[in-house]
């Protein structure tokens, strides 16, 4: 396993939960919650581009783990 | 007419009449909430019941007394309604029994309640000790009301500042097999995300008796086979423990990497995360 490849699952694992969060937000009657919901995959949407950009930068050092 | 069919007759006619008193008493005379309720109640029933089993009594008499009775509890309604010291004079207050701890013997008195009775009321309502109440009072019903001191009540959530999330009305969209549509348009879903939650549950839906929705769309389902196991997915713990695992990978990352900048980012993030968890924290509990 190399880095490129950890980050890679982790970033696949981020998008995994920002789709739930959206779906969720969407699914509860409960107001509170869709909001809080919703402000918790933004954030988690910030993250995903900080790693996106890292796993980018992964790719130009080391082309050989380009996946 | 035989007195079978008098029997009969009457019967009917007062089915009939307590009906329509008790529909327009509605539920506060049902609660007997106040002494006047509790006795027009009991005498209606027995006018009732004297008209029906006197045979030789006029039906409309009875007929009448009840009508008459009735007016009087819903007219004493509306004017307690309309007017305090109306409905005080006719349904009494409540009396404080309990002060700090403390027995109030005169009001006791008043209320002509021995200290045997008393201790029976409270017995009913979990006290054993009279010093563990911090007041009570005598309602006009005749029961007691108990207010704990604040050592004794059962902890709640807020006295450990522990932060909850609401919790909405649960919603029955399946009974008996089949689907409440007016129930299932109040928690905004259709048939169609109903056949799907089904199909993810593996059960037809002749095979539900009872299926609610929670106010996170979650559906849980009771089946008539009791024997079949029904998958319970746990959706928000399952995604909690994702965020909690993707935290802890941008830690091991920041940790991993030897570039300042790198390491700042993963630092900055896993933080971010962190607080992001804590704040949803409470609404991914189930």
């Amino acid at each position: 396993m190399t880095i490129a490849s950890d980050v890679n699952q982790v970033l696949s694992t981020i998008k995994g939960i920002e789709a739930q969060l959206s779906s969720m937000s969407m699914n509860t009657s409960n107001p509170e919650a869709s909001k809080i919901f919703h402000e918790t995959m933004l954030v988690i949407g910030e993250i995903k581009t900080d790693v996106q950009k890292r796993k980018t930068q992964l790719e130009i050092e080391e082309p050989q783990y380009k996946s | 007419m035989n007195e079978w069919m008098h029997i009969i007759v009457s019967s009917v006619l007062f089915v009939v009449t307590l009906f329509a008193i008790t529909k327009i008493g509605g539920k506060k005379q049902l609660s007997e909430l106040s002494f006047f309720e509790y006795v027009s109640g009991i005498t209606i029933g027995s006018i009732a019941g004297e008209v029906i089993m006197g045979l030789d009594g006029n039906l409309f008499h009875g007929v009448l007394a009840i009508v008459i009775f009735g007016s009087f509890t819903f007219l004493h309604d509306l004017l307690g309604i309309k007017s305090k010291k109306f409905s005080e004079f006719f349904e009494g207050k409540a009396t404080v029994i309990i002060k700090d701890g403390k027995v109030m013997e005169e009001n006791l008195k008043k209320e002509k309640y021995t200290i045997d009775e008393l201790n029976s009321l409270l017995r009913q309502k979990n006290v054993f000790k009279t010093s563990d109440v911090e007041f009570a009072v005598l309602e006009p019903k005749g029961d007691i009301s108990v207010l704990l001191k604040k050592e004794l009540i059962p902890i709640t959530p807020k006295d450990l500042n522990m932060p909850v999330a609401p919790e909405k009305e649960t919603y029955t969209v399946i009974m008996d097999g089949n689907v409440m549509h007016d129930q299932l348009a109040s928690v905004g879903k259709n048939k169609g995300w109903l056949d799907i939650e089904l199909d993810n549950l593996g059960v037809t839906i002749e095979n539900v008796f009872l299926g609610q929705v929670d106010s996170y769309g979650k559906l849980s389902i009771d089946t008539y086979d009791d024997q079949l196991q029904i998958p319970s997915p746990q959706p928000r713990k399952l995604l909690l423990a994702m965020l909690n695992k993707c935290q802890a990978d941008l830690e091991l990352f920041a940790l991993g990497t030897e570039s300042t900048s790198t390491k700042e980012m993963y630092n900055k993030n896993a933080k971010k995360l962190q607080e992001a968890i804590n704040k949803v924290r409470p609404f991914l509990k189930e």
